[in-house]
């Protein structure tokens, strides 16, 4: 089942995928074990000559404890698993790494574009570079991106780092993703943008440090003029 | 206005104004059975229109950019000799769920069979306030007529979504589209007064004008959705009104309610707009549970079980769904503390619709059941929105909505909820109360196949969905095939595209079983299926002022299969236990 | 005991009727001005100066005096249905008559105040400060126009003998909308003038 999911390359994407399962075999659990019931009940009791219905109103404790014990069971399942997502989410959406590579983000209609501060390490200096629609990384290090969006509301998902978040106009968001493996990963847009949504596709290019070092010399190198 | 003249126990006069020629009974008419029934007409129509709308959407999805099949006819700039643009497409997504959810389940559950049934159940003659039914069906016709007349207009029909978030709805510079979008907050908003009208009539007849002995207590659950339904209905539009307000002032007044740039929030939208959005819901799944919960007493000749357990638990479901709503943002930008505690109030909804079905499913073990159509329709809605049901558990945590959020996860997850209750269990009461309506029968043969075709139908075009979804794809896409990970799924909604075109075939097997029932089919006594609620007291269909005598109500409605009685049934209006029909 | 719709209207199950309607359906209005009101409480508290340098200060002064009209009318409209009750039809016209007027007098001094903040500068589309004072003020005299239509209706009525002790449902319907729109406009001066 979990082969449905892509590829993972995220240090918190584990994470993620582990409480997708446990929740699947106990949500699945509950479902099998009803549709079973179900399909017992509706053939078992099915009109026979002879055999009348039984007369229970489930008004009595007794009686209501059949429906009320699963429930409060579903209820203690429910918050078991409400309390293994809660620190899932705190690490991706509310932690921030102390340090990391600060990338600027800018999504509009239909690109997403990409601000790297260059050798000496500051945004608004000369040596910025724009890049659109390919977002390079080297592996195995903290990344943290500020978003910003130039019209209407986007969403940046990549799938390979099970990390989406939408990108409102009028505030800067703020994300983070740390990426084990190098390849070269979609990032496409979740949230309807104009008819031209579907073309938002861009590159998470992660790099390991001798081809992260390559791409940052060739970037930089004199005669390549910011885009 | 009385429909009962006397009171004295003689036949009274059936008093009232009804027009005389049909046409101006089209019109004019302010009996709710008539009200019910052009209700079901407008639903009905209107989702053959929105399911249309999905075939294009399904096609476009298996073969990108090829002329759709039997939609040549279509003009440019809409479509292109059968070839759906992005443009349209989009405006095809908005427009199936606006349509779906307001055009079609509202008018079908809660304006055809609330309006239908629910004065019949409580033993009145009529709605509370007659002429106010009859203006809200007018409103709704004329919202129906405003949004499909978007489609005429420059710049094509709203293409937002169904939830319309600016700052891509606010200004046409985003999306193309001007009084598109326009027209559809209109045409949302008459919607939205005629649910109002509709409401204020349950809930005062339910109230006020219940006969003698039907104590609340002795209500139809039905009912007791359906009121539910209003409560919820009347204390969350009003939000998302000011929302549309808002919308439509920044659109044509120049106004920055959600634009940033200049003071406004987006977010802003988003609030109101879900405030409404999950009440809503269950807007539309209460009465469908409803229909459930009346057809399984009678077609298992058992007493509900836990009719109070249920009662209770549909309150605080309802209660409940006021304060979940940003369980849809959780992405969405809001403070990221805010996802833990509405995590917790959606998981604590999963509990009282536990506990509806696993009385359902307690309802059924020592029954006498009958599959008929109306029980195969409730047993099938039961079935497929358990699918709904635990697929909510995985999108009501935060740290699994980060990956799940707009992909089709999402999408599978409520048409689950959504068709099972609207559709199955539309279909349920459709073949339930047909009899009562036309005073005809339709044909249980038809009527099996029918169920057979829709159920495994369904099911084949929404369980690869879930599929799909967890790969990572996203929503609302006119061409996934840009993107090289989805490529791979293009075989998978070719097959869901060719079950849909089947589910959308097979009803074909309904028309087929209306039109023979009301021509060729056999006429249906007062009360076909032995059931125990008023609206079985009185003839198939009811006269006007539905009762000749008014009725007394001495029981509870589920009392089938009572040890001691001959029969296995006992009608709430039969006056001693000893004395059945 | 029957408890259908009879014919009388007023006090009976028709009054009920209409009493009831008007209560959920003033539960709905309720929550449109919450929505109106959450939306003010938002977009204000993000901003640090309200007005903003550019705009005019609300008039809130004259609003006072326009609010206390408003209350009045409140008090006017529960007299004449106590009136009606009773069966004192002419104490009831000589209410509606007051009510009218004072309604009348309340939208005519916000129109007044209106014209003049436009004058000074008051915009759209600057940010959402002219627009919040549009959408809810304005939404509020909007009902208020629309609860004027129905006291001159009612008053026309009450000439034609339409109203009676045991028939009054659409009076008990419309004092409660009054009492509604009277009493909704205290928190939206609280917040939207004062605040």
């Amino acid at each position: 089942m979990s082969a449905w999911f892509p590829q993972n390359i995220s240090t918190y994407g584990a994470d993620l995928d582990r409480l997708f399962v446990v929740v699947y075999y106990i949500v699945g659990a509950w479902f099998v074990a009803a549709e079973v019931l179900l399909l017992y009940l509706g053939l078992r009791y099915r009109r026979r000559e002879g055999r009348r219905a039984a007369y229970v109103r489930g008004e009595s404790w007794a009686q209501l404890a059949w429906v009320l014990v699963p429930a409060v069971v579903v209820l203690g399942l429910d918050l078991a698993m409400d309390s293994m997502s809660a620190p899932v989410w705190s690490r991706i959406k509310e932690q921030r790494p102390a340090s990391g590579i600060l990338i600027r983000g800018t999504a509009k209609q239909f690109t997403w574009a990409f601000a790297y501060s260059g050798p000496d390490g500051k945004f608004d200096t000369g040596d910025d570079r724009d890049i659109e629609n390919e977002l390079h990384v080297p592996a195995g290090e903290n990344i943290l991106i500020d978003f910003r969006s130039k019209d209407v509301i986007h969403s940046f998902f990549v799938p390979t780092l099970r990390l989406k978040q939408d990108i409102v106009p009028g505030r800067t968001t703020r994300i983070w993703f740390n990426a084990t493996t190098p390849g070269r990963y979609e990032i496409s847009c979740a949230e309807l943008c104009g008819f031209g949504h579907y073309t938002m596709r861009g590159f998470l290019v992660v790099h390991d440090q001798a081809e992260y070092e390559k791409w940052r010399a060739e970037t930089w190198s004199a005669g390549k003029a910011a885009s | 206005m009385t429909m009962y003249a006397a009171t004295d126990g003689a036949v009274p006069h059936v008093a009232g104004s009804e027009p005389s020629s049909r046409w101006a009974r089209c019109i004019f008419s302010t009996d709710h059975k008539v009200i019910g029934k052009q209700y079901l007409g407008i639903g009905v129509f209107m989702a053959v229109l929105g399911g249309l709308g999905a075939y294009v959407i399904r096609w476009q999805l298996a073969w990108p950019q090829t002329a759709v099949p039997g939609f040549g006819w279509v003009p440019a700039p809409l479509m292109y000799e059968g070839v759906v643009p992005p443009e349209f497409y989009a405006a095809l997504v908005t427009l199936h769920g606006t349509i779906m959810l307001f055009f079609a389940a509202m008018p079908i559950l809660l304006g055809a069979f609330g309006n239908f049934a629910l004065p019949l159940m409580v033993g009145a003659p009529n709605m509370a306030f007659p002429r106010l039914s009859r203006l809200s069906v007018w409103t709704l016709a004329v919202a129906s007529l405003i949004l499909l007349s978007s489609f005429l207009v420059p710049g094509g029909p709203a293409s937002a979504g169904w939830t319309s978030y600016p700052p891509l709805s606010a200004d046409p510079l985003w999306t193309g589209v001007s009084w598109g979008i326009d027209l559809w907050l209109l045409a949302v908003a008459l919607e939205f007064v005629s649910f109002l009208m509709s409401g204020v009539n349950f809930l005062v007849t339910a109230i006020n004008m219940r006969a003698p002995g039907l104590t609340m207590m002795r209500l139809p659950l039905f009912v007791w959705m359906l009121l539910t339904a209003a409560v919820l209905f009347m204390l969350s539009v009003g939000p998302l009104v000011a929302g549309a307000v808002m919308l439509l002032l920044d659109r044509n007044a120049g106004t920055a309610f959600f634009d940033p740039a200049r003071g406004g929030d987006p977010l802003l939208w988003q609030h109101l707009f879900w405030f409404f959005g999950h009440p809503e819901v269950y807007v539309i799944l209460l009465p469908g549970f409803g229909i459930i919960l009346e057809v399984l007493p009678v077609f298992s000749r058992k007493h509900v079980f836990g009719y109070r357990a249920i009662v209770w638990s549909t309150i605080a479901a309802g209660a409940l769904s006021f304060v979940v709503w940003a369980h849809h943002m959780f992405v969405s930008g809001i403070d990221a503390r805010l996802a833990v505690p509405f995590s917790i109030t959606t998981i604590l909804i999963s509990v009282p619709f536990a506990v509806m079905l696993f009385s359902m499913l307690a309802t059924l073990w020592g029954g006498s059941i009958e599959l008929k159509t109306p029980m195969l329709f409730a047993l099938g809605t039961i079935a497929s929105f358990l699918v709904g049901g635990v697929t909510g558990v995985f999108l009501g945590s935060a740290a699994i909505d980060i990956f799940l959020h707009d992909t089709y996860f999402v999408i599978a997850h409520f048409h689950y909820t959504l068709f099972p209750a609207v559709i199955l269990g539309g279909l349920s009461g459709l073949y339930y109360w047909w009899p009562k309506m036309t005073g005809r029968m339709l044909s249980e043969r038809l009527g099996r196949l029918h169920f057979v075709a829709t159920f495994l139908s369904f099911n084949a075009v929404f369980i690869p969905l879930f599929l799909v979804g967890m790969g990572g794809h996203h929503r609302r896409i006119y061409n996934p095939y840009q993107y090289e990970f989805l490529k791979p799924m293009q075989g998978i909604h070719e097959l869901v595209t060719w079950a849909a075109i089947v589910l959308v075939a097979s009803q074909a097997l309904l028309l087929i079983n209306v039109v023979w029932s009301l021509f060729a089919g056999g006429r249906a006594s007062d009360n076909p299926w032995q059931a125990n609620t008023l609206e079985w007291a009185t003839t198939s269909p009811p006269p006007y002022g539905n009762f000749a005598t008014p009725p007394t109500v001495y029981r509870d409605p589920y009392e089938y299969s009572v040890p001691g009685q001959e029969a296995d049934w006992l009608p709430q209006t039969a006056p001693e236990p000893a004395g059945v029909p | 005991m029957r408890t259908v719709a009879s014919p009388a209207r007023g006090a009976g199950p028709a009054g009920a009727n209409a009493a009831l309607g008007a209560l959920i359906l003033l539960g709905a209005e309720a929550m449109y001005f919450a929505g109106l009101v959450s939306a003010f409480i938002v977009l204000r508290a993000g901003v640090s100066e309200w007005p903003p340098p550019d705009q005019p200060r609300l008039p809130v002064g004259v609003t006072a005096l326009s609010t206390v009209v408003l209350l009045l009318s409140g008090y006017t409209m529960a007299r004449a249905r106590r009136a009606i009750r009773e069966g004192r039809v002419d104490a009831f016209a000589r209410g509606l008559a007051a009510t009218a007027a004072l309604a009348a007098t309340f939208l005519a001094m916000q129109g007044v105040e209106w014209a003049r903040l436009l004058r000074e500068g008051l915009r759209l589309a600057s940010g959402p400060y002219g627009g919040l004072f549009l959408a809810v003020v304005g939404s509020h005299a909007l009902h208020v126009a629309v609860g004027l239509a129905a006291v001159l209706i009612t008053w026309i009525g009450a000439y034609r003998g339409r109203f009676a002790a045991d028939r009054h449902g659409a009076v008990t319907a419309l004092q409660l909308y009054w009492s509604f729109v009277v009493g909704v406009w205290v928190p939206i001066y609280l917040l939207v003038y004062l605040w």
